[in-house]
């Protein structure tokens, strides 16, 4: 009895634990493989990322913040479409962040939009650090 | 124990399909909407309502989603070619969701199917050697839109020519009647 509690308790834990969990493992063993001195993902630089301004894709200077804004808690608006974006942090929006397959869909069309090439497993993990933390 | 547990899996199980149920049926009615003006069913409704869920939610979070039958099949298959580069923005996708909507667009494109009156008009007047990136660029779109003062597209409620639900009220129903225009600043639009 025990013994099958125990499966059935940590079969429920790993379903609820968020898959952002095993994303965030994956880019951290990535980012472990290209830096032996890797030691674990930081706020403070994907807060730089985040707000470092770039000539990106549509060749105009802009950053993440851009569309955005300044403050993750609140809406946001693409900047070239005028289309609403809901807040990026999870706090204030449950469904962020919760589908791995979105995250890094956004994640390589946002690089791309904003720094003209794909981010580093260090500089993803790190963005998602900081909107973690938010 | 063991009841406790039984208990509390088939409480987990309930809830879960309650709302998966719940939210299936919300889908449903949201998309019948949608399809029935602008979109004829020639897929399977079923299958319609999933492409067009999907399109929906990819194409959609950026810009509008402009209902395919605007555009001719050649113009959709240029636009999921250059995705990559989709008006200096990067709107690559999944290998799989990117052949659904190419399917669903191309299915549904203005030649593909008898559509109803605008929507065929603007993709009609293509001429045969074009495919137009733009709905904006067709010659019916531009004839039906010459009139418009620059500053009313470029204030910032409106901000460009292909945010059509800025002025159209009922665009993402697929509904363009005069009836339904409200210009921002101006009020209604009379030709």
């Amino acid at each position: 009895m025990k013994k099958v509690l125990t499966v059935l308790w940590l079969s429920a834990t790993l379903g609820l634990a968020a898959p952002i969990e095993g994303y965030m493992q994956t880019l951290a063993d990535e980012a472990k493989k290209t830096d032996a001195s890797f030691s674990g993902f930081d706020a403070k630089r994907g807060e730089k990322l985040f707000f470092s301004e770039h000539v990106g894709k549509k060749g105009k200077k802009i950053s993440c913040a851009s569309c955005h804004t300044n403050d993750l808690n609140k809406a946001g608006e693409n900047v070239f479409t005028a289309k609403v974006i809901d807040p990026l942090s999870p706090k204030a929006n449950k469904e962020r962040l919760s589908d791995v397959k979105n995250v890094k869909k956004w994640l390589r069309r946002n690089f791309n939009d904003v720094y003209n090439r794909e981010g580093t497993a260090l500089e993803k993990g790190d963005v998602l650090t900081f909107i973690r933390n938010y | 124990m063991k009841k406790y547990l039984i208990m509390a899996v088939s409480a987990a199980t309930l809830i879960g399909g309650v709302a998966l149920f719940a939210d299936d049926e919300r889908y449903e009615r949201k998309v019948y909407a949608k399809s029935e003006k602008a979109v004829q069913p020639d897929m399977p409704k079923k299958k319609l309502n999933e492409f067009e869920t999907l399109y929906q939610k990819e194409c959609g979070s950026c810009h509008m989603a402009y209902q395919p039958e605007f555009l001719p099949k050649r113009s959709w298959s240029k636009m999921m070619d250059t995705l990559d580069n989709h008006f200096e923005t990067d709107a690559t996708l999944d290998v799989n969701d990117h052949k659904t909507i190419l399917t669903y667009l191309t299915s549904n494109a203005g030649d593909s199917k008898y559509t109803t009156k605008h929507f065929s008009k603007m993709s009609n007047s293509v001429p045969r050697d074009e495919a137009p990136l733009r709905i904006s660029q067709t010659p019916y779109f531009m004839k039906e839109h010459r009139g418009i003062p620059k500053r009313l597209i470029e204030q910032k409620e409106v901000k460009s020519i292909a945010n059509c639900a800025a002025c159209h009220t009922t665009a993402n129903q697929g509904i363009y009647s005069e009836r339904a225009i409200n210009i921002p600043n101006y009020g209604r639009w009379d030709d």
